[in-house]
């Protein structure tokens, strides 16, 4: 990875190659470069400009370790700080478990619902899923439709305008159900109703997990999004959707920030089985664009 | 006169400005670098400094980027009917919303609609456009989920050309640029239907890739006129900024919300405003 990392930065790198001493226009550049990219994959402003301080003040302040050289060293540092960006490793452990669905109008809540049930009946568990999604014409439809394809139980009622009601009679319906989902209507930090609506289905189904579901190319807003859902419900995963596009997921990187959690699935393409487990590595190459 | 010096640090402040409110990187770096090169030796006017002289200028560059907006209905008023408009986008922006509104906005003002529910690939495509339109009162045209597209919109075409209607709002299924087979399908359907307008739809929220893919559509499908939509989620809408400066289409409307009046017609001097704060 550090090599790779290397060649996406390869113009600032090579200043370094060779240097005894660190030199500190060299890394100025390395981080001006740096920063270039991290904005153009929609890495919150603060955030690159926190990550930059960091990079600057280690590369100058940390003796390299014995036998490495200077640009290995710069190389360690930038990495190091990355990951730190990616946030936590989130471990998704196959039992019993309820998991709450939460995003923007349209960031893939549905969708992922779906790819998260084949992915879980594939490790073996009973799946259910609620419709708790009130509001957006055909959401039943939509959802119904992608269990029908893996067989997986979908409860839902068409018509009904309380979404904690539907979940009420939800869950003794599917009390066999190892692995529940609930899919959420789309909502916005400005919503105060519909901010309180997924605070209260939290408190009902005392979630195991409330998962952010961030559109690959949300851009800067990302930040206040999940700060606000953060507070209702304590977000404790990200999950990112859309990545087949071009998208750099940037954006996902202030909600895994601003909610100290960290990033538990990608979301490859339209059917249910495009659905990736989070590789760091993998994800800083496609941030950096190498 | 202005030097070098005297611009620099406004100019680095509107930057992160822009940044932060995600007009995307590469359309900031070359209308700051744009500007830089054009108020260097510029004459300003006492008693202005060179700070406010830099926001107005940047107010000017950023209005003559957004142009001036698109009317639907002066362009209906004025063609041959029915007026038929193709919408296209990636997954999720706000097509199938918009369509709504839009007929719902059309409805309103006295024109008569049909839709085209060109999504035939989407699990609940077809229900959500339904629902819409019935709850609008406006007649949908739509097959079974997988049909081909091109036929269904065909279908919406003949219908309002049959019934004298006004306008064909087409609705297309969620795409990536970088699906080149998804992306063949939409041209087949614009020689099935000719389109009059192409209409692009994409999220004010998003980032840098609003850049990307509005270039690609553009060059493969074309586009007339853009919507954006969701720019009721706090945002000051830097999209519409890295859109035009990109594809240079002009916007036509803003969705700002979920409900059918949630549409309006774009003001460019009130983005701009927003934007750079409306006290200068
Ligand atoms: N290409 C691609 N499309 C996706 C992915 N995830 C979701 N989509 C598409 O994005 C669009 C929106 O997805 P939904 O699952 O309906 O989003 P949602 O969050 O449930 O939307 P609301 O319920 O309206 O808030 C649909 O066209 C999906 O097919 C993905 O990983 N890749
Ligand atoms: N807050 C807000 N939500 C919007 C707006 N426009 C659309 N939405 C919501 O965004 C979600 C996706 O909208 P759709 O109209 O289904 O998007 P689409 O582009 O047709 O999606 P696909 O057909 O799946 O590609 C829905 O929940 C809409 O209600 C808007 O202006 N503001
Ligand atoms: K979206
Ligand atoms: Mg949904
Ligand atoms: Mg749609």
């Amino acid at each position: 990875m550090l090599d790779r990392l290397g060649t996406g930065l390869k113009d600032a790198m090579k200043k370094l190659a060779g240097k005894t001493v660190i030199d500190k226009a060299a890394v100025d550049e390395l981080v001006k470069d740096l920063q270039r990219v991290l904005l153009q994959s929609d890495v919150n402003v603060k955030l690159v400009m926190g990550l930059s301080k960091a990079i600057k003040s280690r590369a100058l302040e940390e003796e390299p370790p014995k036998g490495m050289s200077v640009r290995e060293h710069v190389l360690r540092i930038v990495y190091q700080e990355l990951v730190n960006l990616m946030g936590k490793d989130v471990t998704v452990t196959l039992g019993p478990q309820t998991i709450l669905m939460a995003g923007l109008q349209g960031s893939g809540k549905t969708t992922t619902t779906g790819k998260l049930a084949r992915f879980f009946q594939r490790k073996g568990l009973r799946v259910g899923v609620i419709c708790a999604d009130v509001f957006r014409p055909g959401a039943y439809d939509q959802l119904k439709t992608l269990c029908n394809k893996i067989n997986v139980p979908c409860y839902g009622e068409p018509g009904e305008t309380d979404a904690v009601k539907i979940v009420q009679n939800g869950i003794p319906e599917l009390k066999n159900s190892e692995v529940l989902l609930i899919d959420t209507q789309g909502r916005h930090a400005l919503e105060n109703e519909l901010i309180d609506e997924i605070i209260a289905l939290n408190e009902l189904t005392k979630a195991t997990h409330r998962w952010l579901v961030i559109d690959a190319a949300l851009g800067q807003q990302a930040r206040e999004q999940a700060a606000r859902f953060h507070e209702a419900i304590n977000i404790d995963g990200v999950i990112i959707t859309k990545m087949d596009g071009t998208a750099k997921g940037g954006g996902a990187l202030s909600a895994v920030a601003e909610t100290g959690s960290g990033i538990v699935f990608i979301g490859s393409g339209e059917t249910i089985e495009d659905l990736e487990r989070f590789d760091p590595d993998s994800f800083i190459s496609r941030l950096l664009g190498m | 006169l202005l030097s070098e010096k005297d611009i620099s640090e406004p100019l680095d402040e509107l930057e992160i400005i822009l940044l932060e409110n995600d007009v995307a990187f590469d359309a900031v770096d070359s209308i700051i670098n744009h500007m830089r090169e054009d108020l260097i030796g510029k004459k300003r006017k006492i008693r202005t400094s060179s700070e406010d002289f830099v926001i107005e200028a940047l107010k000017n560059a950023l209005l003559d980027v957004l142009g001036e907006g698109f009317s639907l209905t002066n362009y209906i008023d004025t063609h041959e009917k029915p007026v038929k408009v193709l919408f296209t986008g990636v997954n999720g922006a706000g097509k199938t919303t918009t369509i709504a509104k839009v007929a719902h906005f059309l409805k309103s003002n006295g024109y008569s609609v049909v839709i085209g529910s060109g999504d035939t690939f989407r699990a609940g495509a077809n229900e959500q456009m339904r629902t819409h339109a019935e709850r609008i009162g406006v007649k949908v045209i739509s097959h079974q989920e997988g049909a081909d597209p091109s036929a269904v919109l065909f279908d919406a075409v003949s219908y309002a050309k049959a019934h004298n209607i006004d306008v064909v709002l087409a609705d297309t299924a969620g795409r990536f640029h970088n699906r080149a087979n998804l992306m063949n399908q939409l041209d087949k359907i614009k020689r099935v239907m000719q389109p009059d307008i192409v209409t692009y739809v994409d999220e004010a929220v998003a980032g840098n890739d609003a850049v990307i893919r509005a270039e690609e559509f553009n060059n493969t499908v074309g586009t007339d006129t853009v919507v954006l939509t969701k720019a009721d989620m706090d945002t000051k809408g830097g999209a519409a900024i890295s859109i035009t400066h990109t594809i240079k289409k002009p916007i036509m409307f803003l969705g700002v919300g979920q409900g059918y009046d949630d549409v309006i017609p774009f003001e460019p001097e009130r983005l701009v405003n927003e934007l750079l704060g409306a006290e200068n």
